[in-house]
This record gives structure tokens, sequence and C-alpha cells, in this order.
């Protein structure tokens, strides 16, 4: 384990998150109902630009509908995943999916950013069609975590 | 056949093996599974918070559930198989897992909600659809609906945290199982 994250790993913070059986199941369980939040939300905006849903309603509207219910269960995922970071600092740093995750994470930020700028033009389609694949790749490598070593095999920092 | 059989009978069966044996399998199998769970979840919230008001009684009920019903089914179905898989692994630890059996109910008092809601209370729908509260009835499906599909979610992170494993974990240094 990396300096840093050995030092985390000892502090009393950190221990407690280990320590107390129901504080860890119950961050995954928080941070999985707001994967449904975000990936859902995220989702209907897409959808919107290809004309698919809410076709009744004015890009906007969709957009007003839902992009405060993702920052807010975004904002929530950052509290939960920076606590189960805190309780097992050694197997987040050092696992490749994670890094991955979070540049991968970036980007969506970034592209739905975009998208709710110019949900028109010959961009926006690819855009709200490749967030989808990001939230999809994002939740696949959050999987991968647990299985760092098996995945990557050479390319995970574990190895 | 009795139960107890049939159970060592699914994890005896090749795609049990199949599962077991195959490391690459069942981290592709658990994602999956998050992802259709999760939409499950997010697309059934949609039309729970529109029957509750949340946030306006502006679009038609039976156009918002329209939207999304397709959606939930096939995510729906992508989660049973995804978890029957699961399951074949690891029957007998999951067969006797409490929070396993209790996410099993849950699920089936979920789809109870839904068939009620379905068959009974949408019945007049056109008189609620749109600008006015749904009735209490309504409000309360739509509220259970919430409460039981987030103890599904809860119950299911439960299930990794108290089972054990009925299979020998593979001796290989280079293979962590982190669970």
């Amino acid at each position: 384990m990396s300096g840093f994250a050995a030092w985390l790993h000892a502090t009393a913070f950190s221990q407690t998150i280990q320590a107390v059986s129901w504080i860890v199941p119950l961050l995954q369980s928080i941070h999985i109902l707001m994967i449904g939040i975000v990936f859902v939300s995220s989702l209907m905006i897409s959808l919107r630009v290809l004309g698919r849903v809410h076709a009744d309603e004015p890009f906007e509207a969709v957009w007003h509908r839902f992009a405060p219910w993702m920052r807010i269960a975004l904002a929530v995922m950052l509290v939960t995943g920076l606590l189960l970071v805190a309780g097992e600092p050694g197997r987040e740093f050092g696992s490749t999916s994670f890094w991955l995750k979070m540049a991968l994470l970036l980007v969506a930020f970034a592209v739905t950013r975009q998208l709710g700028r110019s949900p028109e033009g010959p961009r926006a389609r690819p855009a709200a069609i490749g967030v989808i694949l990001l939230w999809i790749a994002i939740i696949f490598l959050g999987r991968a975590i647990a299985y760092d070593v098996e995945v990557w095999r050479s390319l995970s920092i574990h190895a | 056949m009795e139960l107890a059989g049939l159970v060592q009978d699914i994890h005896d069966s090749g795609v049990g093996e199949w599962m077991r044996s195959s490391l690459k399998a069942m981290p592709v199998v658990e994602a999956l599974h998050v992802l259709a769970a999760t939409t499950v979840f997010g697309t059934v919230l949609l039309v729970d918070l529109r029957l509750l008001g949340i946030p306006n009684l502006k679009r038609a009920v039976s156009r918002v559930e329209g939207e999304v019903i397709r959606l939930t089914w096939i995510a729906f179905a992508v989660a049973v198989v995804t978890g029957a898989l699961m399951f074949a692994a690891n029957a007998q630890t999951y067969f006797i897992n409490t929070a396993f059996r209790l996410k099993l109910l849950a699920i089936l008092a979920a789809g109870l909600n839904m068939l009620v809601f379905e068959t009974v209370i949408r019945r007049d729908v056109a008189a609620w659809d749109r600008g006015v509260p749904p009735p209490r009835a309504a409000r309360i499906a739509g509220l259970l609906s919430i409460l039981l599909w987030i103890a599904v979610i809860v119950l299911a992170r439960w299930i990794g945290f108290t089972k054990g494993y009925d299979f020998v974990v593979p001796d290989d240094p280079n293979i962590k199982f982190d669970f």
C-alpha cells in the first residue's frame, strides 16, 4: 500500500468505517440507489436529445427536470464514495479500475454539461449516446475494483 | 422433487459450474446485475414520484409511465437472468441466507403492489391523469413502491456481507477475491 493509503488506513476514522459492521453496506446501498437516480436522469436527458421521450416539452424543461436530481445524487455519491475509499484506501488507490473510473467520471461531467448547453447540432446525438455508454462503463469499472488484478493483470496497480 | 434437492441440482448444474470456474463470468454478470437493478429502481422511482406529485402534476401519469415501462421490464428481465446465474454459482449459500429470502419477498411484495396499482387503482386514471393529485390509494402505492425497492437494494447489499461461499476459492496468488 502506498504511504498515504497506509496512513489513512491506520486512522481512527478509517478503522471505524471498517470495524462497524453496518457502515460499509449502508454506504454501498446509498451509492447504488444514487446510481439509479443519476443513470436514469442522464438517460432521460439523452433520450430527449434523441427525441424519444418528453417530445411534448422543450429540452430546457427536461434539463431542469432531471439535472438537479443528477447533481444532488452525484454529490451524495461523492460523499459515500469518499467514505468508502477512506475505509479501504489501499484497495481503491491500488486499483487501475478506480482511477479509470474517476477519469471517466470527469469526462461524463464534461459531456453532460456540454449536452446541457448544446442539445442541438451535429455533436448532440453522439454525445447523448456517448454519455450513456460512459455511465455504463463507469458502473462496470466500479464492480471491477474488486476484481482488479484479474481484470487488468499486469496493468493493475496492485500487481 | 423437494426444495433442498432442487437447490443442490441447480448448484451442480453446468451453468453453476461455469459461473464458479469461469473467472471472467462473475464480474460481468454482477456488473450487469447492478446496471439492470439500478435501471429498474430509477425508472420505477420516476413513476412513483409522479404519483406523489413530485416535481409537479403537469405531465400525465400515463405518459410518464408509458415512456419508461418497456425499459423497466427489460431491465427487470436482465436482473432476473443475471441474478439466477449468480444463484446457480452459490445456490445453497443463497438459499439459506436470510437477507436473500427477505429480498425475494420484498420483490414479490413490490410486484403485488404494482399489480394492484395496474389492475385496480389505475382504472379511473383518466380522472386524475394530470393536473390533479392522484387518489390516496395511488399515492400509497407510489410510496410503498419506493420503500419496497429501496429495501430490495439494501437487502441485496446485505447478502454480500452475510453469505459465505460454497466453493473453494482458487489458491492462485495473482487472484485477489475482494467482494
